[in-house]
């Protein structure tokens, strides 16, 4: 249709004005719809901030504006377990961020840069164990774990182990980052002399950079959001839960009249601190996921 | 200073495709020997077997005197410079060159002296606080250079080291490594797929294709006398033209006959053929473009032929023709060689005469492609 | 069916192509599962191939080898040790020492325990002087079954390990026989930083992913053919014991559950496995299409502060999601807010079943996860559209395309092509996406036509929501969780073959470099 409007005698100086008006017009549009999804997107999160502010009832409300602020619910949390959970999941991430970079680090450099015979079978092996259920696994390691004293009240060490323990399957992203660096800069120091273990130390991980600090962001806010293995792990201990089975259970039948608003005061708690440190980091994440997704 | 001998070498990837057939050579002590051939040629594995980048999966690697197979490539004592440079980004000019010297644990103070004697020979000296992105290709390639140089290694592995540079500079830093060459007085062993480069640079020549040796030899050697069909195409350019024709033998004397032309073999030429003892046969005639010349109109010893292409590369034509059987054949003419008239003169489809002495010709068997008198 | 060569396939009409494409896709299908079965077969002939070559070579090691060698085949490590590799002989001599061990005072009983799980359970006795009834604990079924795999995992490894054993024999006398010397402990211990590095380094990942994954996986499958539910815990009420394929049997039989009104399991099954693909496909698609709109919308030219829109959308994936899917949740409940501000703006007079009624609940979840979802596409879409050569756009506007066209000939292929499988796996991922469905609906509406079924399910229950409740629910099948899982597994995995068969980023992968 366009060609044939191009071609009709309109006049040139007509047709760009056109062109000009039409596209303010869809700058437009598009604008009126970001600022739509804008607001559909942080709605939500603008409600949990103002409603934990509420003071005048600690149920669910029709409306969002409280009619009576105060900090009544953050001084509230720390009656409760909160804290505890708080310390618990804290700790939890800390941890598996720094052994889980260590772990898939050496798993994707070790897969990208090394060629040893079990090394596609290997990663075939690990393709297909991905594909069960990693939930299944929990109903055994449950039971270990306990039989090893690591649940419920003690449930930190034992949650450590689980989100660590497998990260390996993880390598992808950071495999595919490290199949970026030119595999001459490997050869040119073996060359000069460095054996495997200095090439890793002095040429891959400085350059490194961005994945290692994408792996760490990625490996904190997994168990900082956790919710499946710390429930299993922690099973019915108020003590052994993190924040999410906590602020949970604060939401079931019989305590979502009581604990609603402190609920919202725990989700920004919760929230803040990971939102800033994901802020800072973002350009990392960005290049993390889009490269991952780009090589599958 | 070392010697360098392959012995049988060969290479067969996981998936069964040999690259490297049973190779054999014998570098001597600071000599300087070019691999050339077309990508896929094997020539680069070659060169990383001996590195130790590459497992060698037959045959022995031996470096003055001492078979090297199971050796990792840092005790083998060998520099290399490579086609991207491998320069590692986030040291600088200084901490690249010196970083060999440091897994050595050399102190630094020595590791100063030889780093920045080596800018200065290079004449990267300005350079040496700047990381490599802030450097341009050429001052990159003397960096790799100088990180190589600084090693004072037995043998010294360059692996296309020009490829990534426009043609200026690649002419420049021929002569430079010609120059590096005699600086360092060391074994050379040199990659490239470009002949210009293996011609200029190298001792002697060795031409693969497939993964087997075509031909090894001086440079005057292979263009003088080409042991095949390969060797004789890949050496020179233009390309050698190659035409389907007739040897003939009348008493003592050959003649060719191209295309109805009659013309006689003479010089080493014809001495090569009777000593073979060769006669009257089919073969393929291979004459470079620059040994054929215009005649000037028809004659027994003329090929008729109409021009099809007229490049003119300056100091001279080259003029792309057709014979009357469609065989195409390039002609280099001086353009000093032509009035401006007859330059004026040559365009499409315009009738030419060509022809070409006795003593420039090449004889090949149609059937082996191998040079009848050489091989 | 006719295949076309590809001068033909160029003459048919757009129709004819599709067809002929749709048609070879499904045609495709059974080729790639007989393709499939072929390489298994091979694989297993490739297997009895190379364990016939092993047991060759040990053989023949046997008799040309020295005495040396000789006791190395009842004293692992003895060669080592006699030819000077103390570091090597000292480990393998250890190992042998540890199994032969643990086999005695250990893994035995666990491995003769493992046919039949256990045979005493516990058993009460009245205790005259207590005056109360004593239970006493025997056998455990658990701690068998696991201690049995394991054990089996241990011999397979001292096998290996004698097997190594042996060929270090057989190779340290051919060394021996070539004038060279052999490696020292010293030269072992330096290799592990060097040409061995990549042992080191993958030593501790893979024993990670060996204890805690593939081993609860290896005693999870063999858990669906036992009765290891809350009732035979195996220990502390009755022991389970082995039922062969009955619990399959259950699940895919076709008779109706024990309330005689209710459907049966297999009924059940298909339509959570239905559900789960409808929401998979959903889930997967609208994300995929609406982030690349949103990452469209913003990468346009003239479009200002690129930056704040990007920022506003990220910030969504960094609070945690059970706290903002819980939120959500509460938001869409009958006194929730948004019942409230639409009730209070009068557009409705009673609240919406957005939890209550099985289609609104399942349509909700979708339209959440795309809030959910549409910040990483955006992200994902952004990478992938800066990446997309502007000279290609360039071209199709100097052949006349509008923008509509550029989107479908250009924009979209490559972005499929690149994202393929990207795709897959989010689909799958979306099919195990437990976090959403748990968190918002926790599967509810309740199904009362599947009340019979373990773990009451839901409407919006996915197969790993509905997993999670039978291991949670009063009753505890594991038996049918492991169930649920292997089908899961066989879902996942055909559906994974198949499209991996076909993708294009698989088939062409220059296509778009």
């Amino acid at each position: 249709m366009s060609q044939q409007n191009a071609i009709a005698p309109t006049g040139p100086v007509k047709k760009h004005m056109g062109l000009k008006a039409s596209r303010a017009l869809g700058n437009t549009a598009i604008y009126l719809l970001l600022i739509v999804v804008s607001a559909i997107w942080l709605i939500p999160f603008i409600c949990i901030l103002l409603q934990s502010f509420r003071v005048e009832s600690t149920w669910q409300v029709g409306y969002v504006i409280p009619q009576q602020w105060g900090l009544d619910n953050y001084k509230g949390l720390f009656e409760t377990d909160f804290p505890r959970w708080y310390m618990n999941t804290f700790i939890a991430a800390l941890c598996t961020a720094v052994l889980q970079t260590i772990i898939v680090l050496c798993m994707s450099y070790t897969l990208s840069r090394f060629r040893f015979k079990m090394r596609n079978g290997l990663m075939r092996f690990m393709l297909i164990l991905g594909m069960f259920p990693g939930m299944l696994t929990m109903i055994i390691l449950y039971r270990v774990l306990k039989d090893l004293g690591m649940t419920q009240a003690n449930a930190l060490p034992g949650l450590i182990l689980v989100y660590v323990a497998s990260s390996g399957m993880g390598y992808y992203v950071s495999k595919g980052f490290f199949d970026t660096i030119p595999k001459s800069l490997d050869e040119a120091a073996r060359v000069d002399g460095a054996t495997r273990f200095q090439i890793l130390k002095k040429i891959i991980l400085p350059l490194s950079k961005p994945i290692v600090i994408y792996t760490v962001l990625t490996a904190f806010m997994g168990p900082w959001g956790d919710f499946v293995f710390a429930r299993y792990i922690a099973f019915g201990s108020s003590a052994g839960s993190n924040v999410a089975v906590g602020l949970y259970n604060w939401l079931s039948k019989d305590q979502i009249n009581t604990r609603y608003t402190m609920f919202c005061a725990g989700g920004v708690l919760v929230a803040v601190p990971v939102t800033i440190l994901f802020m800072c980091l973002q350009k990392y994440y960005v290049e993390g996921v889009t490269g991952g997704a780009v090589k599958g | 200073m070392a010697s360098v001998k392959l012995t049988d070498v060969k290479k067969v990837y996981d998936n069964k495709v040999t690259a490297v057939h049973d190779f054999n050579l014998d570098i001597k002590d600071k000599e300087f020997v070019v691999f050339v051939g077309p990508s896929g040629c094997g020539k680069s594995t070659t060169m990383r077997m001996i590195a130790g980048l590459e497992d060698i999966s037959g045959g022995t690697v031996e470096i003055d005197g001492v078979v090297v197979n199971d050796l990792q490539p840092k005790d083998r004592d060998i520099a290399m410079v490579f086609q991207n440079y491998a320069l590692y980004p986030h040291m600088t000019v200084y901490d690249n060159i010196a970083f060999s010297l440091r897994l050595k644990k050399m102190p630094e103070d020595q590791v100063y002296e030889k780093v920045t004697s080596a800018a200065e020979v290079l004449g990267i000296t300005d350079f040496l606080t700047r990381k490599p992105r802030a450097l341009s290709g050429g001052q990159r390639q003397r960096v790799a250079i100088g990180r190589a140089m600084v090693r004072d290694a037995k043998v010294f592995l360059m692996d296309e080291p020009l490829s990534n540079l426009d043609a200026k500079l690649r002419n420049q830093m021929r002569a430079e490594i010609i120059l590096l060459r005699q600086k360092l007085n060391t074994t050379f062993i040199y990659v490239t797929h470009d002949q210009t480069e293996a011609m200029t640079l190298g001792d002697r020549i060795v031409i693969m294709h497939d993964g087997y040796i075509e031909q090894v030899g001086t440079p005057m050697e292979v263009f003088e006398m080409p042991h095949n069909v390969f060797v004789a195409e890949f050496i020179g350019a233009p390309k050698m033209n190659l035409m389907q024709t007739e040897l003939k033998k009348e008493g003592d004397k050959y003649f060719v006959t191209p295309f109805g032309a009659k013309i006689e073999v003479t010089g080493d030429k014809a001495e090569g053929l009777q000593k073979k003892g060769i006669g009257s046969r089919k073969i393929l005639l291979g004459v470079r473009p620059e040994h054929i010349v215009l005649a000037d109109g028809p004659s027994a010893d003329a090929i008729p032929c109409k021009l099809e292409v007229n490049e003119m590369m300056g100091s001279e034509l080259h003029l792309h023709v057709y014979t009357e059987d469609e065989t195409r054949l390039i002609v280099r003419v001086p353009t000093i060689n032509l009035g401006m008239e007859q330059r004026k003169e040559m365009k499409y489809g315009k009738q030419l005469y060509i022809t070409f002495e006795g003593k420039v010709m090449h004889f090949f068997d149609p059937e082996t492609t191998k040079n009848l008198i050489y091989d | 069916m006719k295949t076309y060569s590809d001068l033909e396939f160029l003459k048919l009409s757009k129709g004819e192509k599709f067809k002929y494409k749709f048609l070879s896709f499904f045609a495709g299908i059974p080729k790639a599962l007989l393709n499939l079965l072929l390489a298994l077969w091979n694989l297993i002939k490739g297997a009895g191939v190379t364990i016939g070559k092993e047991i060759a070579d040990i053989c023949s090691t046997f008799i040309h080898g020295d005495w040396k060698t000789k006791l190395s085949f009842i004293f692992m490590g003895f060669g080592c040790l006699a030819r000077g590799q103390i570091l090597r002989g000292i480990l393998f001599l250890l190992f042998e020492v540890v199994f032969i061990g643990y086999m005695v005072l250990a893994g035995g009983y666990w491995l003769g325990m493992l046919p039949s799980l256990g045979v005493q359970g516990p058993t009460k006795e009245y205790n005259e002087i207590l005056d109360v009834e004593v239970t006493t604990f025997h056998d455990n079924s658990f701690k068998i079954l696991l201690y049995g795999v394991l054990t089996l995992f241990f011999i397979v490894a001292f096998i290996y390990t004698w097997r190594q054993n042996v060929k270090q024999n057989q190779l340290a006398e051919k060394i021996l026989a070539s004038g060279k010397k052999l490696r020292s402990g010293k030269d072992d211990l330096r290799s592990l930083v060097d040409d061995q590095f990549h042992k080191t380094l993958l030593a501790l990942p893979l024993t990670g992913i060996l204890l805690f994954t593939v081993m609860p996986i290896v005693f999870m499958i063999l858990v669906a053919f036992t009765n290891y539910d809350g009732t035979h815990n195996g220990y502390t009420n009755n022991l389970f014991t082995w039922v062969g394929m009955d619990n399959f049997n259950t699940m895919l039989s076709w008779t109706a559950g024990k309330g005689g009104n209710t459907q049966s399991y297999s009924a059940t099954f298909g339509e959570v496995l239905v559900w789960t693909l409808i929401w998979a496909f959903f889930a997967t698609f609208t994300n995929y299409f609406l982030g690349m709109f949103v990452a469209m919308a913003i990468n346009k030219k003239g479009i200002k502060l690129k930056k704040v829109w990007r920022t506003i959308l990220v910030l969504t994936i960094a609070i945690p999601q059970f706290i903002s899917l819980l939120y959500v949740s509460k938001m869409f409940a009958k006194n929730g807010i948004v019942n409230g501000f639409l009730m209070s703006m009068g557009w409705i007079q009673e609240a919406l079943p957005f939890w209550e009624d099985p289609t609104w609940a399942r349509v909700t979840v979708v339209l959440i996860n795309i809030w959910i979802g549409i910040p990483y596409l955006m992200l994902i879409a952004t990478g992938i559209l800066m990446n997309i050569p502007a000279d290609l756009y360039e071209s199709a506007r100097i052949d006349g395309a509008n923008p509509w066209q550029q989107y479908t000939k250009i924009t979209l292929p490559y972005m499929l092509f690149v994202t393929g499988p990207y795709l897959l796996t989010s689909f799958t991922g979306n099919m195990n996406n437990f976090n959403v469905i748990y968190l918002l609906t926790g599967g509810a509406p309740t199904n009362p036509a599947a009340s019979s079924a373990a773990g009451s399910v839901g409407y919006t229950d996915l197969l790993i929501t509905w997993l999670f409740k039978i291991t949670t629910g009063a009753e505890s099948q594991y038996y049918l969780a492991s169930v649920v899982g292997i089908l899961v597994f066989v879902v996942v995995a055909l559906i994974s073959l198949v499209v991996y068969n076909v993708l294009p980023s698989i088939k062409n992968e220059e296509d778009f470099q």
